[in-house]
């Protein structure tokens, strides 16, 4: 039960864009967002659609994995689609019904906007497919690290937020564990009411929540023992370095904002 | 309860890039009354293979979803546990878990009652067919947490987490065996002991076997504990099962034993280094009958 839980869903595997630097595709990512958003036709998406594709061929990550990630979402996609088909406001009206109305304007708006909730999911769990939890707070710390002129503590930020990271798979065994324990000892959480599941949750929370207080106490205990200290200057253990992969893909993405802009100028906007 | 497993297999995360095969065609019996032992390596095998005994991991053939994937079950596992068949998913599992008692490792990190009376009620009430009496549950509680050697009157209202570790321990085995289950498995049930509470627990498990729990399967590391305690001995190794004997044959090959990876009783050892020396000494392992024979050769004038 536990293992279908999409977190920290890394897949392990060599690949162009496993080796990119992830301060790259961090920026990547959050510039190809906004190249999402900024795509106002349909050419704008294909091309994004393209790089995409092309980014998901060359991780070597499995197509339908990556497409997994939308499962997720379908709830809210299909909400937005029912909602956008049965109340914009077009002039083309096919058909009308109360107080709903599907035109033209409202079909294609919906199908613009699955796409790009679509493109939204799949581009940025590409990203935790490729990327180690433990790269990309280092990707994060060293992107931030400028917040550090006004004193913001990026480093301790980064330091809770790789140990967070570390912790969360050892915390759902844990849970596994503790969970076979009680069902060993007749404990039921598949069957029942509200009341009854809710209820079943208590022998698993409470040495839940027990056990991550000792693994906390004891973690401290040992960063302490071995004179960890935050705000020094710490040095690292594996330094990020900038190569020409990296370049290579950054003008892709500064190629990519550029034509989804161009071919909105050109093009003209479709919504 | 007899326990009979053949062509036993089980993959975590099959079809994964983290996929690995944890059991590989295991075929291994256990007879009713047993004081059965596993040893093994981390990764062995060894808590998959003793999680199928009450269903927390499953045969493929038992479950829905692979029931709707293949019409008929295409393997040749069979999986049973007295009168349960594991691999037929009309098997009532939960009547099978009040049957098969399972501690964990560490099982005093599963407390979790405001009382300790509370906390060992949970399994029985649990497995009860239908709601128990107050009297039916107070006796039950009783008899589990007096066979485990605490005193019932004091503890029953103390909060589980204000015992000290050895108690806590009794007090989540008792959780266990308060259904009084036919077969008791026993994750590693003396770690982080210290050597009085280890012996207590070691007399405890004799006890129940003496009265409550006709089988008795413990997994170990510590391989002084299994060639005291039990009357056989399965090795697992890389997901499968390399020797079933008793302790006493096993032990015999302590150098293969130690060329896996696993450790011998020290009285193994000693027979190791005393056969450089060309002296051979015959025992069953114990530190009794070691003892014994030792003194023995020394009587005879053997230069021990």
């Amino acid at each position: 039960m536990m293992k279908d839980v999409a977190f920290g869903q890394y897949y392990p595997t060599k690949s162009y864009v496993h080796n990119l630097d992830p301060r790259l595709k961090i920026v990547f990512l959050i510039a190809y967002i906004v190249a999402i958003f900024l795509a106002k036709n349909f050419y704008g998406l294909a091309c994004c659609f393209v790089v995409l594709a092309l980014s998901i061929g060359f991780s070597r990550v499995p197509v339908l994995r990556v497409f997994k990630a939308i499962k997720g979402i379908l709830f809210l996609i299909v909400f937005t689609t029912l909602l956008n088909l049965l109340f914009y406001n077009g002039e083309t009206v096919y058909a009308e019904w109360w107080i709903f109305t599907i035109t033209k304007e409202g079909i294609l708006f919906s199908v613009f906007l699955v796409i790009r909730l679509v493109l939204l999911i799949t581009c940025s769990s590409l990203l935790t497919y490729t990327t180690t939890p433990v790269a990309l707070t280092d990707g994060i710390e060293s992107l931030l690290f400028p917040l550090t002129l006004i004193r913001f503590p990026v480093r301790e930020l980064a330091q809770i937020m790789s140990i967070a990271l570390r912790y969360i798979p050892i915390l759902m065994d844990e849970t596994e564990r503790i969970m076979n324990a009680q069902k060993a000892r007749g404990a039921n959480f598949e069957t029942g009411g509200l009341v009854s599941r809710v209820k079943a949750v208590i022998p698993v929370l409470i040495p839940l929540l027990l056990s991550s207080f000792r693994r906390a106490e004891e973690l401290g205990d040992a960063m302490e023992a071995r004179c960890y200290t935050g705000g020094r200057k710490r040095t690292k253990y594996k330094k990020l370095r900038f190569t020409w992969r990296d370049l290579l893909a950054f003008f892709a993405g500064a190629a990519l904002i550029t034509g989804v802009v161009l071919l909105n100028v050109y093009l003209g906007a479709m919504i | 309860m007899r326990i009979q497993a053949e062509h036993l297999s089980y993959t975590y995360n099959p079809g994964s890039p983290f996929s690995s095969a944890a059991l590989k065609d295991v075929s291994l019996s256990v007879e009713e009354g047993e004081f059965f032992g596993i040893i093994g390596h981390t990764g062995s095998g060894k808590s998959t293979f003793v999680q199928h005994l009450n269903a927390l991991l499953r045969v493929p053939t038992s479950l829905k979803k692979y029931r709707k994937k293949h019409k008929a079950p295409p393997s040749n596992t069979v999986l049973r546990v007295g009168e349960f068949d594991l691999t037929d998913k009309k098997t009532d599992f939960n009547a099978l878990r009040s049957k098969v008692g399972m501690v964990m490792q560490y099982p005093e990190y599963q407390l979790f009652a405001e009382t300790v009376f509370e906390d060992v009620a949970f399994g029985y009430k649990n497995f009860a067919p239908e709601k128990p009496t107050k009297e039916q549950v107070e006796s039950a509680v009783r008899d589990a947490l007096t066979i485990v050697g605490l005193n019932y009157d004091e503890v029953k209202e103390m909060s589980p987490f204000d015992l000290s570790g050895g108690q806590k321990r009794r007090v989540a085995i008792a959780g266990v065996i308060v259904t009084k289950p036919e077969i008791l498995v026993l994750d590693e049930p003396a770690a982080g002991l210290d050597p009085l509470g280890k012996q207590e627990v070691m007399e405890l498990l004799h006890r129940l076997h003496a009265s409550w729990c006709k089988t008795i399967i413990i997994v170990s590391h510590d391989m002084d504990e299994i060639a005291e305690n039990c009357t056989r001995v399965a090795v697992f190794s890389d997901g499968e099962v390399k020797y079933v004997l008793p302790p006493k044959e096993l032990f015999r090959h302590a150098e293969e034993l130690l060329a896996l990876g696993l450790d011998v009783p020290l009285t193994a050892k000693i027979c190791l280094a005393l056969k450089e020396y060309g002296i051979r000494l015959e025992c069953d392992f114990t530190t009794e009958d070691f003892l014994k024979k030792a003194l023995a050769l020394q009587g005879k004038g053997g230069s021990v």
